[in-house]
């Protein structure tokens, strides 16, 4: 059976993830996405970890090939007089236009939504930048790391006493793609329903404020500003990561242990042997157990050090109690859960070679999503798209390859 | 409150989820369709949680309940009473898609009720279900019980946050609910467009767990190619040599700034020296740099060492606020940890008109809150109502079915 959507056809401008992996949805499901880059301003992530010794030079990028799979690449030299020019026939072709640049310079070549609109009205365009497109920042220059910590997620991260953290992958960057696949495809419904197209303006601030509500209402409403917690709750106990037996050499092995009310603390209590310090007051209750955390933390601890974190989460989790394995990458890739979802999929991509790419966190019953196709090489795929998809005759191909606009 | 019309206007959701699924609605009713939340009738436990608006504690003033509740109306339903199932069961036959956020197994999930997707499906075959759950509705962990923080831990966002010395760490708020909810928003929306072609709904399954792999920015995918496992390294990054700084103390908070490499960050690098050496605060080392080359896979740490010394010296004298004015002023890429307190009182989130305010009357107060997710040159996104009370929408609800609301709740069905 078809996928979900299948002809649709997607235009992509930009780089990183907090775009791509808002395309890479409907590439998944799959819809036509054609990435349009160049050799002049290549995506960032083809240079995250580059030098100049790089086998492969720009199309040996772990990360691009893993962000971008199912998607075209062609070549577009926008700084070409006929670049834009070039660029307009492209959206013409497509349905939905997706760009997250800085917010001048879609408008520099000539590609603002409002000139898009008369050649392509039923056109939706999304684009998506650190702090959206209008206001006094809009052309502060930003990337994730930045995006975590205007809207709030650094100083939520990490210990009370100590510097502000991550998390890990910079979150604004995988926020914003759900948002991206959000608000295109209820734009999609609209225009199946009306018609009529939009133009969408996705501060990836705001999104990430938006998630964080609970953050921004707390002082509102009450004046509090809440901080960092480590892994507590204020709520119950225990509620955290607890150092499990090493693994072989790799003595950083960890569980995580969430008590939520007095009836898991009691399973709790009988599945690690009922253990006397654990019968008697202050831990009996959710209110005593608060008060004594760090005691308490340091008996799970007790408990949880002379045993791998496999049999921790084994073992309680069969007596109904909320634990699991703090799991790093390498645990990950042989998580049985995972796989039963088929979370990793192999692609062979001509550079890399074999490699893993990743599916989202969904499971269509009827409408499964596929990965078909690596990542494209820098302008892969220009001669197809300009050609087959564009109608492009050969010679007005060979003049503009000739004429370095296909750069 | 200006919104008006939405992407989602016509389609109907009925919004079964607790804390992990409260994000999904919100945001399907902040595009414009009509989300009806149904608690029991003692209200969602996320009620009793708190802290509280207005200072006591109470079902209406849970800062949890009301900050990710808008935008839905609120009916209250005993999914224990056969009366109330049935009375689902018509509800089920008027709307476009149901969210639940239940452990698989659970009593308390609808399949635990005899409401099945397959039961809803033969009710109505065009009903979209999305089922949110820590690990997925099938498969050896789906039993297994799961919250933000066991899902941010099996999901591999936990391991490689926070500092080598200690436990790894979660964000304070639930991380793993926001990513979930945005993506079972994402899964009704799709399963709706292939409705609109096929005329079936489908079954969407969203695992947190699994929702949380993405967030490491396919780093898990790259094991087999680097071995990197995703070892700690505090507030910073790592490059291709040395562990860097990203979070840095200055004068009243921390800013983030990085030492990252490439063509479209060293401009950024070099307006730094130049701030610095406009304070008198750089030595001679980081002005005779030739930046144009600088790659941050090929500095050694001691390089690294020395020119973050004169940073972090630097940040130290002055305050988020500066730094960030400066930053904007100069396209440094630097950025301020704020609290609640600065995004509240950023300029540009008021240039943008982002926050509103919302009147909860039964509180006594006005409140202000994030307002509209994205804006649309059609104004069709953003906050519809407040959240509802307990039950506010019975009447409306219940009486659209023609059902005798006083008879069900003097019968305990609502």
């Amino acid at each position: 059976m078809a996928q979900l959507f299948t002809g649709l056809k997607v235009l992509e401008f930009g780089g990183g993830a907090a775009g791509p992996l808002g395309t890479r949805y409907f590439a998944d499901h799959g819809a036509t996405v054609v990435r349009v880059e160049s050799r002049q301003r290549p995506d960032f992530i083809r240079l995250l970890r580059y030098t100049p010794g790089t086998e492969g030079g720009l199309d040996a990028s772990h990360m691009f090939a893993m962000v971008n799979v199912n998607k075209y690449g062609i070549a577009l030299n926008m700084s070409h007089a006929k670049g834009p020019e070039i660029a307009r026939r492209l959206v013409k072709w497509a349905d939905v236009l997706a760009e997250n640049f800085a917010p001048k310079a879609m408008a520099k070549w000539g590609l603002d939504y409002e000139s898009l609109r008369n050649i392509k009205p039923d056109l939706i365009m999304i684009s998506t930048c650190l702090n959206g497109q209008t206001g006094p920042e809009r052309n502060y220059p930003g990337f994730g790391g930045q995006g975590s910590a205007i809207s709030g997620f650094n100083h939520l991260t990490g210990w009370p006493d100590r510097e502000p953290l991550g998390p890990y992958g910079t979150i604004t960057d995988s926020l914003s793609p759900r948002f991206v696949a959000l608000l295109v495809g209820s734009a999609l419904l609209h225009r199946r329903r009306t018609g009529q197209g939009q133009y969408i303006d996705l501060s990836q601030v705001e999104g990430g404020i938006v998630c964080l509500s609970e953050n921004i209402v707390t002082q509102t409403a009450t004046g509090e500003a809440l901080g960092r917690l480590g892994n507590r709750s204020r709520h119950a106990a225990p509620h955290g990561a607890f150092r499990c037996a090493a693994r072989d050499d790799d003595d950083d092995r960890w569980v995580a242990i969430a008590i939520h009310d007095d009836g898991d603390w009691q399973r709790f209590r009988r599945a690690i042997g009922d253990p006397s310090w654990a019968a008697d007051a202050p831990f009996t209750t959710t209110a005593g157990r608060l008060a004594n955390v760090d005691a308490l933390e340091a008996h799970v601890t007790s408990w949880t050090r002379t045993r791998s974190a496999e049999e921790v989460m084994a073992t309680l989790q069969a007596a109904g109690v909320d634990a699991g394995v703090v799991e790093n990458f390498e645990d990950l890739t042989r998580d049985p859960q995972l796989a039963h979802r088929r979370h990793f999929r192999e692609v062979e991509h001509r550079v890399i070679g074999k490699h893993l790419a990743e599916t989202n966190g969904t499971r269509f019953s009827r409408t499964p999503e596929e990965i078909r196709m690596a990542a494209p090489c820098l302008g892969e795929h220009s001669e197809y798209v300009y050609r087959e998809l564009l109608g492009m005759s050969a010679e007005e191909y060979s003049a503009l390859l000739a004429d370095g606009v296909f750069q | 409150m200006t919104v008006t019309g939405g992407n989602l206007d016509g389609y109907r959701i009925l919004d079964l989820t607790d804390e992990p699924g409260f994000l999904a609605g919100k945001l399907l009713g902040d595009l414009g369709a009509d989300v009806i939340k149904i608690e029991p009738p003692g209200g969602d436990p996320a009620r009793r949680r708190g802290p509280f608006a207005g200072g006591s504690a109470g079902p209406e003033g849970s800062i949890l309940w009301v900050a990710l509740n808008t935008s839905k109306r609120g009916v209250t339903l005993n999914l224990e009473h056969p009366r109330g199932r049935e009375t689902f069961l018509a509800l089920c036959r008027n709307v476009d898609a149901v969210i639940e956020s239940a452990r698989p197994g659970a009593p308390e999930s609808l399949a635990g009720r005899g409401l099945s997707y397959e039961t809803l499906r033969a009710t109505n075959p065009k009903l979209v279900m999305c089922s949110i759950s820590p690990f997925g509705q099938s498969g050896p962990y789906s039993g297994y019980r799961g919250s933000d923080l066991t899902a941010i831990a099996m999901g591999g966002n936990m391991y490689p946050t926070g500092n080598p010395e200690r436990a790894p760490v979660r964000c304070t708020l639930p991380v793993t609910y926001y990513h979930g909810g945005i993506e079972a928003a994402v899964g009704v929306v799709f399963a709706l467009w292939g409705r609109e072609t096929t005329g079936e709904g489908q079954l969407v399954d969203v695992s947190l767990q699994e929702v949380m792999l993405v967030p490491n920015m396919t780093s898990p995918a790259q094991f087999p190619l680097t071995g990197f496992k995703g070892g700690r390294v505090g507030g910073g990054f790592r490059g291709g040599k040395a562990v860097f700084h990203e979070l840095w103390p200055c004068k009243d908070g921390y800013v983030s700034f990085a030492l990252r490499g490439g063509p479209a960050r060293i401009p950024g690098i070099v307006a730094m020296v130049k701030y610095m050496d406009e304070n008198g605060a750089a030595p001679d080392s980081l002005k005779r740099r030739d930046w144009t080359t600088y790659n941050h896979n090929l500095i050694t740490q001691p390089e690294v060492d020395e020119i973050e010394g004169a940073l972090g010296a630097f940040f130290k004298t002055k305050t988020m606020s500066e730094l960030f004015a400066a930053a904007c002023a100069r396209n440094l890429m630097l950025a301020p940890a704020n609290t609640a307190r600065e995004i509240v009182g950023s300029r540009q989130l008021a240039a943008r008109e982002f926050f509103v305010d919302l009147e909860h009357p039964h509180l006594g107060a006005t409140i202000k809150f994030p307002g509209a997710f994205a804006k649309t040159n059609l104004g069709n996104v953003g906050i519809r109502r407040r959240a509802p009370r307990r039950g506010e929408h019975n009447v409306e609800v219940y009486g659209a079915l023609g059902l005798d609301v006083a008879a069900l709740a003097k019968d305990g069905v609502i």
